[in-house]
């Protein structure tokens, strides 16, 4: 029981972390929150559900459909709300968080109306295939989920310290002027975070409809609010911070269902926002600087 | 002739829009010292809810009720921002958008106080308070040539009215005053106007209360008015839906947010085909204004110009 509780925390919070670090890396490049994140998020999981549900394509094109049509919602994003407050003069610092949750609300309410309010079944090929190792009974489900999880965590913090883009982006993020003076095509670097923030909420998407088995218009707000809320407990920018913040949430909120009550459920985010915030604003692995904020 | 021109469906768009209106000036106090709440309709459901139980369950009077709702709002405002405003706005709005969820899944989960998903019914409201009242005291609405329910929703649209103007003319003295030029130098540089004396502090906290006590006193005053209430009238939608009153009509001026309320309360009643695409409209307005016109419709220039124009034509506009 423990074990499987430990498990299926571990799925979630995997799940948790790869949202958690499409937030992270906006933040940690623009000083923005993205608060359109979650519903990128919710139209890879929709663009997952009809690929491979309603055209019944197979589930790795179903990810690289997900995948285009979330990147694609980035570059949208980036270029009719982000950039044209960028460099404003008088522009106040909301204004980027005002713009994107009109983004939010637009995604959300369009999903809505194109697909209607209920949940969506997502039927995947090995939904009920499982392993018995002793008592406990893994789903392949969750190992794929696992796997992909980890893989595209390695996958970011390779590219990040390895790679000359991901050196650019780390750059930016240190500060944007310097690496623009140092010759970092910033423009293009920032572009390039939010598709690949998006694109990550787009496989998050396709995940977690894998694990729940059902979509909805209104799974972006929710998710969205976690993924806020686990960049803060593990520092507002902070890659490290966002993966080991999804796991302490998934694995809090799967024994809290397993050994309390299941309802409040969605309410461990907020209570972990509130406790961070009056214990170490900072974040787990924030350093003091950025609790100055931007 | 009264009995005529009344007609309370109209009354009662009309009290919507004042009660909205009360709403956009809890986000432009809010809005005024520079910082982002995204918990407004949590503190209306707040205030809504323990207004209706009070009444229901210990049959305390509306007006009792409507104060002890504003009241809780506001202390739940107060322990929210003192943790949340120690740091930058984007904190506040995580943590205003976090409570307001949280106060929504309550709402929900705590079926024994709150009936759950279903909602509350059965609230006193204000309207048929007032005719049972008068009738007690050998008033009759007949009198005035006026129906019962007409005279109801005249006496709640008359009541809304006067609680409007005291509230705009409360702020707009603040605004004039040491407290509000403390917000405006808050939101313009927070760290000059800390260096200048200003308990920063002590004023952000002030603002957001003040934001809390607002919109749990219309959330009150909904829940009297409408005399049911569930979860889902709190939820994030509403929140943004203030949201965009004050920051469509102008978030630099009181007169914006009035504007934004009283504008977009009316266009889907005027224009039945809009509501549906609401949210829609709303989402892509939003980022419309941020990039065009990101201080609103109606700004400090406008006002000035109208001023002036009105000075030199005697018809006025």
């Amino acid at each position: 029981m423990l074990l499987e509780q430990l498990v299926n925390g571990i799925t979630l919070g995997s799940i948790y972390a790869i949202v958690a670090l499409g937030f992270t890396l906006v933040f940690g490049v623009l000083g923005i929150i993205n608060m359109a994140h979650g519903e990128i998020f919710m139209v890879g999981a929709y663009v997952g559900v009809m690929t491979t549900g309603v055209l019944g394509w197979p589930l790795w094109l179903g990810f690289i459909a997900a995948i285009l049509v979330t990147a694609f919602l980035g570059y949208l994003l980036e270029s009719l709300t982000l950039r044209p407050l960028r460099g404003k003069k008088g522009v106040s610092h909301l204004a980027p968080l005002i713009s994107t949750i009109g983004v939010s609300i637009f995604l959300e309410n369009m999903t809505h109306h194109l697909f209607g309010a209920g949940n969506k079944p997502f039927r995947t090929p090995f939904a009920q295939l499982s392993i018995e190792i002793g008592s406990v009974t893994i789903y392949v489900v969750q190992i794929i989920i696992f796997v992909i999880s980890i893989l595209l965590m390695m996958g970011l913090s390779i590219w990040l310290s390895k790679t000359k883009a991901g050196k650019a982006l780390r750059a930016t993020a240190e500060n944007l002027e310097t690496a623009s003076i140092l010759g970092v095509d910033t423009k293009r670097t920032i572009i390039m975070t939010v598709v690949i923030a998006s694109a990550m909420g787009g496989i998050a998407g396709v995940l977690v409809g894998m694990a729940f088995n059902s979509v909805s218009p209104q799974m972006g707000l929710a998710i969205g609010l976690k993924g806020l809320a686990i960049i803060i407990l593990g520092g507002m920018g902070n890659v490290k911070g966002a993966m080991v913040g999804g796991l302490i949430l998934g694995l809090a909120e799967t024994f809290l269902v397993a050994y309390g009550d299941s309802g409040y459920r969605d309410a461990i985010a907020f209570i972990m926002i509130i406790i961070i915030l009056l214990l170490k604003p900072q974040g787990i692995f924030g350093s003091k600087a950025a609790q100055e904020g931007r | 002739m009264l009995g005529e021109l009344l007609n309370p469906y109209q009354l009662q768009i009309a009290s919507f829009v004042l009660i909205n209106i009360i709403l956009a000036i809890s986000v432009y106090v809010t809005l005024s010292s520079g910082q982002l709440s995204l918990g407004s309709a949590g503190f209306m459901g707040i205030g809504a809810y323990t207004s209706a139980l009070v009444t229901i369950h210990f049959e305390f009077p509306i007006i009792v009720g409507v104060l002890v709702g504003a009241v809780v709002a506001g202390i739940l405002g107060i322990l929210i921002g003192i943790p949340a405003l120690r740091l930058s706005g984007v904190y506040l709005a995580i943590a205003t958008l976090g409570l307001g969820e949280v106060i929504r899944v309550i709402f929900v989960n705590w079926e024994s106080l709150t009936n759950g998903a279903v909602g509350i019914s059965n609230i006193p409201q204000i309207g048929r308070e007032i005719v049972f009242t008068t009738r007690d005291l050998g008033f009759n609405a007949t009198s005035l040539g006026l129906q019962n329910n007409q005279f109801a929703s005249l006496s709640v649209f008359l009541i809304l009215f006067v609680l409007n103007i005291f509230i705009i003319w409360f702020i707009v003295r603040q605004k004039n005053s040491r407290v509000g030029r403390a917000f405006s130098a808050i939101q313009l540089d927070e760290k000059a106007a800390e260096s200048m004396g200003i308990n920063v502090t002590y004023y952000k906290v002030l603002s957001f209360a003040q934001g809390a006590v607002l919109a749990g006193l219309a959330g009150a005053l909904f829940a009297h008015v409408m005399g049911y209430i569930s979860p889902s009238d709190f939820a994030y939608h509403r929140a943004v839906e203030i949201l965009i009153f004050t920051v469509f009509g102008g978030s630099e001026v009181i007169v914006g947010s009035v504007f934004g309320a009283a504008f977009l309360t009316l266009m889907p009643e005027v224009l039945r085909f809009i509501s549906e695409y609401r949210y829609i409209i709303y989402g892509v307005l939003l980022v419309i204004l941020m990039a065009v016109r990101p201080q609103g419709i109606i700004d400090a220039n406008i006002l000035k110009r109208l001023k002036r124009s009105k000075g030199g034509d005697v018809h006025g506009s």
